[in-house]
């Protein structure tokens, strides 16, 4: 009896197997691409974005997959370039910026126009700025745009201090030691009227330069208070110069009206920073930035973004919604370059599980995955297709260090275990990535002169951890052991995610090696880890991951220019801080990149994270689809993507990138 | 008419017990959301105090927490309104839960169909042909079946059907009739088609041998009668406890099928709204599945009642 059973199981199990092995051995044919590749029959798009988008409304969300989205929906001033991500004419036509990058003017193209045929003009992107940074809307990204002069103060709901008798204004220079460095860490230097100098263009001499807002703008800034009265009440009694001058003055709300937005007339925005910013034209082109309906958000409210309401400002428009199933954008053919845009449709399909992604694509149901969807067990079968997009990505991993707590406290312990990790093996072994030296991705930025950190040296790395006091000696075996360190006093924390791991039980079994030191390893869900990260509630090591918000060293330089934030490390140096101010206060580019890489410099030798590797785009999208390039941060300007049928004509390989 | 009336107090008793039941469900589930760390908002590029500021006003999260339960109990008490989703801004949970559900529901009922129908078939002649070929053939595929997680059939199954032939679409959703729903309904229905195959099969070899059959059979009834009126129905008993559970975990969504084969269901959003740390969101869904659990409860109580003549309320 017992015998028919395992007749049984034996011959399902060998049916079950001989199944999986003719259709696995069915698929693994030499093919130059992976799957299907007929071109869809009308020109529609289908493309995987990743999670379920969060919202619409373009300054709600500040994730990647809606930030697609929002590019096909809402035009800024500025679109990303679509190799380079420069910034690129959009609904401004051009633009350029005063001699220290402290000022910018953007001109509007006249046959710019909403989606049910209105005009857009320089008043809906003074309001589209205003919404995007007022305290009600609470927009999380909204510091994007703290480089505006006021923004930050309005976001914060801070308030002027004014004498009701002259009606002057508190200024911020009469107190400057009443601001903190952790609360204020953007420096608010004045422009000073007269600096104020345009690029001369023939059809419009600058006479539109000189207004009353523009003179408040160049006026010396005005000291602004939290609105909150016990930080209030606090910040004051802290100075005793300003709290004998809060004596008899009266509150005034920063509002909307103070930011250095202005539309000087219905085609042209002149935006006025708090400090130089010489990247800000590359910021402006941030779904914060783009373009949203003022009369419909009047109208309908919490409803405007509904597909029967919504009124758009990209090249489509949207047809539906379904969540978790599809969003359907159409072409918009009131779009000012309508006539570029080939595309009729995008599908924006959510989908997050990365088998299921490659899977649909495989049949020829999706057109192009997101970055990232190609699972590192998959690179084998499907990097040397020909449809399989590489590149280098404006992101790294790397290792945050906590250094307020022993041993890690002290720099020969950290560089210790920086010089014990060999990163090129690693890289290597996670072979799309590269390995990183300093906390600039590499290859990113040109004309960038990159530092370099230390590299692998388990000699000096065991030297070092020796000179700390935490001796590394030679076991009979050849293996190193250190005796005395204080094992349950570090740790290495990171979110639940196998990419992860990898990086965690690479690192533990370098340490292990090199050093004689095994760290624990602790891993957890992604939002109690940021907690932990962020509160510095772990002891020796966490995982960092970070990716360019614009393309300029600074978006990574910038995190540990103040205490807290992204900075999860404790470390601080006011040095740092103000080389970085220095340097963003340059106006020849080759020199201020100079300077912003001594900073970086000092960053490295300081030591307070581990550079691990810079990522790799990593995706695939079908040969007919054209226009679309693996750059560096996988933003798509859909208009230039269309459908090619000719094959003569398809991608492939990785399109180039260069011309 | 006593049966019924006793029938009614009986409901009439569970109802009142439910609605504190689920009160205390969403409390408790209130309170550990509270526990865990961490926000909706929080994310990798931690924010700046005043930003932060801005979100807990927007969403009264700096209300003291028992202004914000008053809140929260109120609006489900009073209006059966579970507020709108933190995460998915604008999107209110009833409407979220309004159009995931069919979703779910469509692909759990048709699995939970399919696993009757062949559960129960397998099952019956499994046990009435015990200890032969088809007996120990039918059990270990019930064996695999149950072995088998639904993450590694459902792979196998795409890869079979979708990526080496191209018959069936590999995922995402399409409404009922769809070839889409082959694949998730097979891949859902695996396990529940092999538990009942075993719980039919138990049910009916214990009925067979019991008095009633014997009395019936004795009477001269046809085998297939006394199969399908008598044993068939004392057999399925197991089956039907079994079905309240496993309709009410089907209905509220699969949380893996639905990933695996990108469908919108419930599931795939109650996993996504804890790890969201959507509030409003778990607390809705959590409140849906508990009344969803405890009705099939009541119903499978009512079904015992009429299935079982022995049973009286």
């Amino acid at each position: 009896m017992i015998s028919h059973t395992k007749e049984l199981v034996l011959g399902t199990t060998l049916a079950t197997i001989a199944f999986v092995t003719i259709a696995c051995s069915a698929s693994a044919k030499n093919e130059v691409f992976f799957g299907k590749t007929t071109p869809p029959e009308r020109n529609i798009l289908r493309y995987v974005t990743g999670d379920e988008p969060e919202s619409i409304d373009p300054p709600v969300s500040s994730g990647q997959p809606e930030a697609r989205i929002y590019m096909a929906l809402y035009e800024g001033l500025v679109e990303y370039h679509p190799k380079t991500l420069e910034p690129i004419p959009a609904i401004a036509d051009r633009f350029h910026a005063n001699k220290d990058s402290s000022e910018f003017v953007f001109h509007l193209r006249k046959n710019a126009r909403w989606s049910n045929g209105d005009p857009i003009t320089a008043q809906d992107f003074v309001y589209t700025v205003r919404r995007a940074l007022s305290p009600k809307l609470a927009s999380r990204n909204a510091s994007l745009a703290y480089d505006i002069r006021y923004a930050q103060a309005y976001n914060s709901a801070a308030v002027f201090v004014k004498d009701p008798v002259t009606n002057q204004f508190l200024l911020e220079e009469d107190f400057t030691d009443a601001v903190p460095p952790e609360a204020e860490p953007l420096s608010q230097k004045s422009i000073g009227a007269g600096e104020l100098e345009y690029e001369i263009t023939d059809e419009e001499p600058q006479q539109d330069a000189d207004t009353a807002f523009h003179r408040f703008m160049h006026s010396p800034p005005r000291l602004t208070l939290p609105a909150d009265e016990k930080r209030r009440t606090a910040r004051v009694s802290a100075n005793p110069k300003l709290q004998a001058a809060m004596a008899g003055k009266e509150l005034v709300k920063v509002s909307g009206e103070d930011l250095g937005v202005e539309a000087i007339d219905d085609y042209t925005v002149r935006i006025s920073l708090a400090q130089r910013a010489p990247f800000f034209s590359g910021l402006v082109a941030h779904p914060l930035f783009r373009f949203v309906p003022r009369q419909i958000i009047e109208k309908f409210g919490d409803r405007w973004t509904d597909a029967g309401n919504l009124v758009t400002s990209g090249a489509f428009k949207l047809k539906h919604w379904k969540p978790y199933h599809e969003l359907v954008v159409e072409r918009n053919p009131m779009y000012w370059d309508a006539a570029r845009v080939q595309l009729e449709e995008i599908r924006f399909y959510p989908m997050s599980d990365n088998p299921a992604i490659m899977n649909l694509y495989k049949v020829g149901e999706v057109d192009a995955t997101l970055n990232h969807s190609v699972p590192n067990a998959w690179l084998d079968v499907v990097r040397p297709k020909k449809d399989y997009m590489d590149g280098a990505e404006a992101a790294i991993v790397y290792i945050n260090i906590n250094v307020t707590k022993a041993p890690m406290n002290d720099l020969r312990v950290r560089r210790a275990f920086a010089m014990a990790i060999d990163k090129i093996t690693y890289a290597k072994a996670r072979r799309i990535t590269k390995p990183l030296f300093a906390f600039t991705p590499e290859g990113i930025f040109s004309g960038y002169p990159q530092p370099k950190g230390e590299g692998f040296d388990p000699e000096q790395a065991r030297k070092l951890l020796g000179e700390a006091g935490f001796a590394v000696t030679q076991r009979g075996d050849g293996t190193y052991e250190c005796k005395n360190f204080p094992v349950s006093e570090i740790e290495f924390v990171f979110n639940t995610a196998s990419s992860n791991k990898t990086v965690a039980e690479f690192l533990q079994a370098q340490w292990k090696q090199t050093l004689g030191v095994t760290v624990p390893l602790r891993s957890m869900e992604f939002k109690t880890f940021m907690v932990v990260r962020n509160k510095l509630e772990y002891k020796g090591f966490s995982i960092g991951l970070w990716g360019a918000d614009y393309m300029d060293p600074f978006t990574f330089l910038g995190i540990f220019s103040t205490v807290g934030g992204t900075n999860a490390t404790g470390w601080f140096d006011q040095k740092y801080a103000d080389m970085l101010n220095e340097a963003n206060s340059t106006l020849d580019k080759a020199k201020r990149y100079e300077l912003l890489a001594r900073a970086e410099k000092l960053l490295l030798d300081a030591q307070p994270m581990i550079p691990i590797e810079t990522s790799a785009v990593n995706f695939v999208k079908k040969p007919y689809l054209k226009g679309m390039y693996p750059n560096a941060a996988s933003l798509y300007p859909w208009k230039f993507v269309y459908i090619e049928r000719d094959t003569s004509k398809w991608d492939y390989g990785i399109p180039n990138m260069a011309e | 008419m006593p049966v019924l009336q006793n029938m009614l107090r009986f409901i009439i008793r569970r109802l009142l017990v439910t609605v504190p039941t689920i009160l205390i469900v969403i409390t408790i589930t209130w309170g550990l959301i509270r526990l865990a760390p961490g926000n909706f908002y929080t994310s990798e590029k931690p924010l700046p105090a005043a930003i932060e500021k801005n979100i807990t006003e927007k969403y009264g999260l700096n209300l003291p927490w028992h202004v914000q339960y008053r809140r929260t109990m109120w609006n489900i008490l009073r209006h059966l309104d579970f507020g709108n989703s933190l995460k998915y801004e604008g999107q209110s949970v009833n409407g979220i839960i309004a159009r995931s559900l069919p979703v779910s529901a469509t692909i759990g009922v048709l699995a939970y169909l399919l696993a009757l129908l062949v559960g129960i078939t397998f099952g019956s002649i499994a046990a009435l042909k015990q200890n032969s070929r088809w007996d120990y053939g039918s059990m270990a595929l019930a064996m695999v079946g149950i072995s088998i997680p639904n993450f590694v059939l459902g792979p196998i199954l795409v890869l079979i059907f979708s990526l080496s032939f191209y018959w069936l679409p590999p995922s995402r959703w399409a409404a009922f009739p769809s070839r889409n729903l082959i694949l998730p309904v097979i891949t859902l229905s695996a396990i529940y088609m092999a538990y009942i195959a075993r719980l039919t099969r138990a049910g009916m070899l214990e009925v067979l041998r019991s008095d009633y059959i014997r009395t019936a059979r004795s009477k001269g009834l046809s085998e297939r009668q006394v199969v399908l009126r008598h044993a068939l129905r004392g057999g399925l008993m197991p089956v039907v406890s079994f079905t309240g559970p496993a309709l009410a975990f089907l209905l509220t969504g699969t949380v893996v099928v639905e990933r695996l084969f990108a469908l919108p269901g419930l599931g795939n959003y109650f996993i996504q709204a804890a790890l969201n740390r959507d509030e409003p969101l778990i607390i809705g869904i959590v409140a849906f599945i508990a009344i969803t659990l405890l009705t099939m409860n009541l119903l499978v109580d009512i079904a015992y009642a009429y299935l079982d003549p022995r049973i009286r309320y």
